[in-house]
């Protein structure tokens, strides 16, 4: 269902990922592409010399030499720059608070992957469009009441996905005991994706 | 600079030569229909027009839905989706509103179809400036949208910056300047348009050097991460040489250098050919520097 400007979001479904439980196995980036875009298996999305996937690993070194990686994906924000940028009303907020698209409204512009200030759009080569989480096969879960699939996937339990207006849901729990942080917090972009920090 | 996820916006975005030369196009339509006002010419009426479909045309050919457009338009229609908050959306409105005013100039300066009576609506319009300054402002939107267009990615920190409409504004008018020049050559245009050109094009010049001079040096001293690798691409990074050579020595200094010997000695028309071209592709140049220098924010240092 589609959110109508200013209206609030029955729920807010959020996503957590803890950054010092993931082992960097990578299982949920390819559950995420075996369950979205099954077609993308084995193809690459060449911007991100990367698994065409609605989760992108990111590795990088720290200047102490310490390695350091980082799972990048849609942050369903409050403030969403790619729903003010969409000339049609393609990208919308839906009741649950995430970041949706509606392909019969999509052009195919990119406008949408250029706004997107953490990069987390790529364009499928087969149909054009703008690809992100969640994927049509991951909403069908959450309306099933099931967790997505890179939640399903993870083998160390860094990943949790659900409802933060709820203060009893397992990621507002969560969240209100172990230290976490938003990307690029200045952007005003009100990202609700959280990186957890600590494990305990 | 250890950047882990550098990701260049035409690798993804796909933003490179073909929007380059739909936003070269939309501003040499855009302000020609400005100069339009004041040199009521067939041949600009011709050049306008030409431009905004060619532009139009690589748009479209750049959606990677673009099959899916009468669908898409059809919805937005039925469910009243339109974005008025976008800029994307404000550009389908002005250039279809530009494309429909520069449409009609061109019948009104198409002799053969004066002589159909239903079609001297036409040029009749054409005479009235009323007409023509919405056809000027038509225009002069036009060529803004294509920097707020931009300026408004908020994924690429490079163009979040106010600069960008004014220096596309600054480029387009520059650029119809070097065609005014071009049709004096052809014989399109007389002598006093072509010295009001050459005084108007040097001052563009000055102007739009120290607006690409400042574009570059805001971004690298005072930036984000991501405006500043992309401002260090464009001065001493993979794009220098199209910034230096490209945008400043061809598209700014030689029609500078041009301009000063053609007041000190004269015009001499092989010269004002070769400053007016080197003007234009100065001006696709910036804009496919500014376009291919666009990073995303590095999110792990």
């Amino acid at each position: 269902m589609r959110l109508r400007r200013g209206q609030e979001p029955t729920r807010r479904l959020a996503h957590i990922w803890n950054e010092a439980n993931c082992t960097a196995c990578g299982a949920c980036i390819i559950a995420c592409t075996a369950t979205n875009a099954p077609e993308m298996m084995h193809r690459e999305e060449k911007g991100w010399n990367s698994l065409a996937s609605n989760i992108r690993r990111i590795e990088s070194v720290t200047p102490t030499g310490r390695p350091t990686m980082l799972l990048n994906q849609c942050q369903h924000c409050a403030n969403a720059p790619c729903v003010h940028t969409c000339p049609f009303g393609a990208v919308y907020y839906n009741d649950d608070g995430l970041v949706a698209i509606d392909a019969r409204l999509c052009i195919g512009c990119s406008y949408c992957v250029a706004a997107c200030p953490y990069n987390v759009r790529w364009m499928h080569p087969d149909n054009g469009l703008p690809k992100k989480c969640m994927g049509d096969a991951c909403l069908e879960l959450v309306a099933a009441n099931q967790k997505p699939a890179c939640v399903q996937a993870c083998p160390a339990n860094a990943r949790d996905f659900g409802d933060i207006k709820d203060p009893n849901s397992s990621v507002s729990q969560t969240l209100k005991r172990l230290p976490h942080r938003t990307l690029l917090e200045k952007a005003g972009t009100e990202p609700k994706y959280f990186i957890v920090e600590s494990s305990s | 600079m250890n950047v882990a996820d550098l990701t260049l916006q035409a690798d993804v975005a796909h933003w490179s030569w073909s929007i380059a030369l739909f936003l070269w196009f939309v501003g040499l339509a855009g302000m020609g229909s400005v100069a339009y006002y004041f040199m009521r010419r067939a041949p600009l009426a011709f050049t306008i027009f030409g431009s905004l479909v060619v532009g139009l045309l690589l748009v479209v050919s750049h959606l990677t839905r673009w099959w899916n457009l009468p669908i898409t338009i059809f919805y937005a229609i039925v469910e009243f989706s339109f974005n008025f908050e976008s800029w994307m959306f404000w550009g389908f409105v002005i250039l279809s509103v530009h494309l429909v005013f520069s449409a009609v100039v061109v019948l009104a300066n198409i002799q053969f179809l004066q002589r159909f009576w239903f079609l001297r609506w036409a040029a009749v319009l054409n005479q009235s400036n009323l007409f023509l300054m919405g056809f000027a402002a038509a225009g002069f939107f036009a060529t803004v949208y294509s920097g707020f267009l931009i300026s408004t990615a908020a994924g690429v920190p490079l163009w979040n910056t106010a600069l960008i409409p004014v220096l596309w504004v600054i480029s387009a008018s520059v650029a119809t300047v070097a065609l005014i020049e071009l049709f004096y050559v052809l014989g399109w245009a007389d002598e006093r348009e072509a010295a009001f050109g050459l005084r108007l094009g040097m001052g563009l010049d000055v102007m739009k050097l120290l607006a690409v001079l400042a574009f570059i040096h805001i971004s690298l001293t005072v930036g984000s991460v991501g405006a500043r690798i992309g401002a260090e691409r464009m001065f001493s990074g993979d794009l220098a040489f199209m910034t230096w050579v490209g945008v400043i020595g061809i598209g700014i200094l030689l029609p500078l250098a041009i301009g000063v010997f053609t007041l000190m000695f004269g015009k001499k028309k092989p010269l004002l050919v070769v400053s007016a071209v080197s003007a234009l592709a100065g001006v696709l140049f910036l804009r496919a520097a500014v376009l291919l220098a666009g990073v995303w924010e590095p999110l792990v240092l």
